[in-house]
């Protein structure tokens, strides 16, 4: 997209699992599809865990004569408080590396990708704007509203534009439903096809006395019963953008808002939980699935399954059952103009993510 | 006669790698024990001592004597070895048996005549002893007496060896051994393999000594030095008591003089002193005495000293303890290994369980575990995806299971450990890791596998049967693992515990080289310190290494920690390593044994592990 643009990409990339950044980069490209890296992106190996980037004093040097603009997306996306040091470092320690870096070099626009949920735990309509929170459903969130904050201060100190923005919960590409992975929505909805195809197998074997014991049973045609209440909340739903709508959206923002602010980019129309649960039993052939209020499940009386299911998506519920309402004004505003609107997450697309799941087995090559 | 022709090199490179742990001396698997050796139990007729002829004649070192033409034309090629040898190091020794027939068949093709060894005085004198039949100068017997693994020693051929049948005989051999000033080594089954048991001249072998006499009334039981540890338990189990033994193959008698015999069973029954009633010895000049007599040496006592042992041990009164029927396994698992100690000695403190012990990660999946392949993958599958890095394993009646599972957040109770063990090739093989990896939780993500509603999941994922546990194996070896993993037992923690068949597939790999220190369990850091001492020489070296165990002793106050060292023994650039690592260790542990209370290295207790262990524990 920016190497479309015309901008010149520098590529901050570190290796893994063995695989040099060169390695790793050329490999997302051919995901992509695009023959080979393109001329306009270059790869410079570094590390952001390193208050110099992993680089040596020259190249650090060298690169800071070369940046006008600096994109920073990495992140720990992981929720889990155990991890909080290691996200902590991630998502705040090593954006202060990389805007000690900005101040060093010609960096005239820090573009900082949050989250829409750096607004913490609330409900109701969470401005476009910086804000004071301090209570978060997760470290994620929490690491990443002090980031915000941090690094208006530092782009302020230094002059540099800050421009943050907000994506809400990003899935695969709407129109192919391509994605490299399938957590966040996709984690819940995964979790019901593991079970199915464990005891329904693809050539249709079922396993009865197995099923049973979880209260599972099998219809006609190949349905499958699944006796699972899922707490939704009365109003709300999951926020759901697609990635193609989120790229877009970033760089119609970026071309136009030259003066620095916070965007959300979000979809309008949260999608009711209910709604996800008839689009997954639809499309795999299950029954017995329904929302139901808080106030009318009981934990105490959950049955197997559900004990299981909750026990699975429990760092995923306050997502699907959000009643923060994600102000977008400003946002809109750039995106109207321009033609770029959310598409809604209807069943169409997500069978078309479904079906890229399913024949790349989830992510799984094996 | 050119050997290679009929013992090609795999077969010698197996032949070699023969660990000499002595399994193939125990019917361990209800194979029954190699029908020769258990007519004529020198070392040289079982498996092991086969492996080592093999060796030897491929390398020349001996000529085809008479005994080794009787050993090769023994063997009834009914292939017990091969499933014996298979289980513990994965090893299949029934092609050396078959090169064996081949190599001696090709012999006697060609008119060729064993060679006959010339008795001389000496052994005439030993043979006077203990009939014709026990003693030998025949090389074919020797060599399977002359080394083991012990990567610091040399083979060092013995001039006799000498099956006693009595005690009496034993003492005559030691009087005559004495009067004649050559040396004289007693062994067990050699399972040390710490290069104890050699020596130019007499190798005393007890495998004729093999009496247990039960006597519940005193809680006890009398037996030879040739009985092992499996022998001794199963004869205790069998009228519904339990006595503590550690490794299965090891005599009892030799076990308990060369390292006080420890095991996880020690929280509750301890080491040394605590296993005995009496023993009685004779020492090196043929003297008698006991244990109890108040004029005897003091073996009791403990001087931080590499000392001789007391003498040799011709009987012992064992301990026998107690067993309610209510016993059961469980399996405590933990992301660190310090939470690990504190559990278990918090539980050791609080006298809760039987035997405890926290086992590392490699300990877990290669017991387990049926090939070094799936060991490798549960590892990881326990480690990556699960967070179990070490577990406490507990042997207790409800009562204690019970408090156990108020104190943490989910165990492996003996139902699921029975399924993880007949499902493991499914395990290792699941969508477990795709699952688990979006949890997110801020518990480890064993809690919620573990969780009870995510058992019965568990359970249609590792489709968990002694035929899916034979898949791992062998082709032509699976109706076997089948049929024996069909009987409870081999998944049962307690028996498991009790007769510890699995715990020499540490070494399935490579051969271990451990290392043993009674140690405080807290502060922490002690352990921490030798743990990480440990590996940093290893890596220093190259060599692999790892923690093996620890179990909590006398109340929690102190324990025993294992940490080992693997190595190829024979690959002479490996025992190098060693030899070098070594100079960092014996400095590293006596330091800090100085200045840690309740730091002491194994090697001062080999031979004095009749010591009280108030002595070297709290001295
Ligand atoms: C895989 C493995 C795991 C092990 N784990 C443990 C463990 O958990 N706990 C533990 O305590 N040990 C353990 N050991 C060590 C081993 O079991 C002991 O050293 C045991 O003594 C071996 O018994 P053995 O009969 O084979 O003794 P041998 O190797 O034959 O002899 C050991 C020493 O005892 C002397 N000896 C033998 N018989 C007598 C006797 N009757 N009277 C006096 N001295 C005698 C020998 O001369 C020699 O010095 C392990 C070994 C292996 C290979
Ligand atoms: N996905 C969503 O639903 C969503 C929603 C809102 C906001 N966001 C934001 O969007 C951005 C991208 O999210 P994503 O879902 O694409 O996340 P992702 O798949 O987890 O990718 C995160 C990227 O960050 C890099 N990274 C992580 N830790 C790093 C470290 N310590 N040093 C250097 N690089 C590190 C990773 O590089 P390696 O590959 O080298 O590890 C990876 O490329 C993040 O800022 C996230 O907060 C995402
Ligand atoms: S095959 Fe030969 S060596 Fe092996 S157990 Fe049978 S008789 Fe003994």
């Amino acid at each position: 997209m920016l190497s479309q643009q015309g901008y010149t990409v520098l590529l901050l990339a570190r290796p893994r699992d063995n695989a040099a950044p060169e390695e790793r980069i050329k490999a997302l490209f051919d995901w992509l599809g695009t023959d080979g890296i393109p001329s306009c992106v270059q790869i410079v190996p570094g590390d952001l865990n390193c208050s110099d980037l992993g680089l040596s004093s020259a190249d650090y040097h060298l690169l800071a004569s070369r940046v006008d603009e600096i994109i920073h997306c990495a992140s720990d996306t992981s929720f889990s408080e155990r991890k909080r040091s290691q996200i902590e470092k991630a998502n705040f320690e090593n954006l202060h590396h990389l805007l000690g870096f900005a101040a060093k070099s010609r960096c005239c626009f820090f573009h900082f990708i949050s989250t829409a949920y750096a607004a913490g735990k609330r409900r109701g309509v969470c401005p476009e704007a910086l804000v004071d929170t301090r209570s978060f459903f997760n470290v994620y969130e929490e690491t990443k509203h002090r980031a915000e904050k941090s690094a208006a201060e530092y782009c302020g100190r230094e002059g540099i534009r800050l421009n943050i923005y907000r994506p809400s919960i990003v899935y695969g590409n709407s129109r192919t439903g391509k994605t490299l992975r399938f957590n966040a929505m996709y984690y819940p909805v995964k979790i019901l096809v593991f079970l199915k195809n464990l005891y329904l197998t693809k050539n249709g074997e079922q396993s009865r006395e197995g099923a049973e014991k979880m209260g599972i049973s099998f219809g006609p045609g190949g349905t499958i019963h699944m006796p699972l209440r899922i707490e939704a909340a009365a109003s709300g739903g999951i926020n759901l953008i697609p990635v193609n709508f989120f790229t877009a959206a970033f760089s119609a923002i970026m071309e136009t808002a030259l003066d620095g602010d916070v965007f959300h980019i979000t979809n309008d129309k949260p999608k009711p939980v209910s709604d996800i649960i008839h689009y997954t039993q639809k499309f795999f052939t299950i029954t017995g699935i329904q929302a139901v209020q808080t106030k009318d499940f009981q934990s105490s009386s959950q049955n197997r399954l559900e004990m299981l299911f909750n026990r699975y998506t429990q760092v995923y519920r306050q997502y699907m059952q959000d009643e923060r309402i994600f102000d977008n004004t400003k946002a809109a505003a750039i995106l109207d103009r321009k033609g770029i609107s959310c598409p809604d997450f209807d069943y169409s697309i997500f069978s078309t993510c479904m079906q890229y799941a399913e024949a790349v087995n989830w992510g799984n090559p094996s | 006669m050119n050997p290679l022709e009929q013992i090609p090199e795999d077969i010698r490179r197996t032949a070699a790698r023969c660990r000499h742990y002595a399994m193939c001396k125990i019917d361990y698997l209800d194979t029954g024990l190699c029908p020769p050796a258990k007519k004529t139990p020198y070392v040289s007729y079982f498996p092991q001592g086969r492996m080592d002829l093999c060796d030897a004649l491929a390398k020349e070192l001996i000529p085809v004597t008479g005994a080794a033409v009787d050993i090769i034309s023994s063997c009834t090629l009914c292939g017990s070895c091969d499933r014996q040898c298979h289980f513990v190091t994965g090893m299949r020794p029934m092609k050396i048996m078959q090169a064996l027939k081949a190599f001696l068949d090709a012999f006697q093709e060609k008119g060729e005549k064993a060679a006959v060894i010339p008795e001389d005085e000496l052994l005439k004198a030993l043979k006077n002893i203990v009939g014709h039949k026990w003693a030998t100068n025949d090389p074919a017997h020797l060599l399977a007496y002359a080394n083991d693994p012990f990567p610091l020693a040399d083979r060092q051929i013995p001039g006799y060896v000498v099956l006693p049948g009595s005690a009496q005989e034993l003492v005559e051999i030691v009087r005559f051994a004495d009067k004649a000033h050559i040396p004289a080594v007693v062994r067990g089954n050699g399972g040390s393999v710490f290069g104890f048991v050699f020596t130019p001249g007499i190798v005393i072998d007890v495998n004729r000594m093999k009496k247990i006499h039960l006597d519940p009334d005193n809680w006890s039981a009398v037996i030879e030095p040739g009985v092992t540890s499996f022998e001794l338990q199963k004869a205790a189990a069998e009228k519904g008591y339990r006595v503590n033994t550690a490794e299965p193959a090891a005599t009892v008698c030799g076990n308990i003089v060369c390292t006080g015999l420890f095991s996880t069973w020690a929280n509750v029954y301890g080491v040394g002193a605590d296993h005995i009633v009496d023993m009685t010895f004779v020492d090196r000049h043929g003297t008698v005495f006991t244990a109890n007599d108040k004029n005897a040496p003091n073996v009791f006592g403990f001087e931080e000293a590499v000392l001789e042992s007391p003498g040799i041990c011709t009987e012992a009164r064992i301990r026998m303890h107690p067993v309610t029927d209510d016993e059961e396994g469980l399996l405590v698992p933990f992301t660190t290994l310090a939470d690990a100690v504190s559990f278990a000695r918090d539980i050791s403190r609080r006298r809760i369980g039987l035997s405890v012990g926290i086992l590392g990660g490699h300990y877990l999946s290669t017991f387990i575990s049926p090939t070094q392949s799936l060991a490798n993958q549960t590892r990881d599958v326990f480690s990556s995806i699960l967070e179990i890095n070490c577990v406490v394993s507990v042997i207790g009646d409800r009562y204690a299971r019970s408090s156990i599972r108020q104190m943490v957040p989910c165990v492996i109770d003996s139902s699921t450990f029975r399924m993880f063990t007949l499902g493991l090739p499914q395990l290792v093989r699941s969508d477990l890791a795709d699952i688990v990896e979006g949890l997110e939780s801020d518990r480890p993500a064993y809690e919620t596998v573990l969780s009870a509603e995510m058992l019965p999941v568990l359970e249609e994922m590792l489709a968990p049967s002694s035929g899916t546990l034979a898949a791992a194996v062998d082709e032509d070896l699976r109706d076997f693992y089948e049929a024996l993993y069909n009987r409870p037992h081999m998944t049962d923690m307690v028996w498991l515990t009790m007769f510890r068949i699995v715990s020499a597939r540490m070494s399935r790999h490579k051969h271990m080289f451990a290392f043993l220190i009674y140690v405080p369990l807290e502060p922490m850091d002690v352990i921490q310190e030798l743990i990480t001492s440990f590996a940093e020489i290893a890596e220093d070296h190259g060599i692999e290494h790892d923690l093996g165990f620890i179990t909590p002793l006398d109340l929690g106050k102190r324990g025993i920690l294992e940490y080992d060292y693997y190595i190829d023994h024979t690959d002479n650039a490996e025992s190098e390593k060693i030899r070098q690592a070594m100079a960092d260790i014996e400095p590293m542990v006596d330091k800090l044994s100085r200045s840690c209370k309740g730091v002491t290295f194994l090697k001062y207790i080999f031979s004095q592990g009749c010591a009280r262990k108030e002595n070297f524990l709290y001295a």
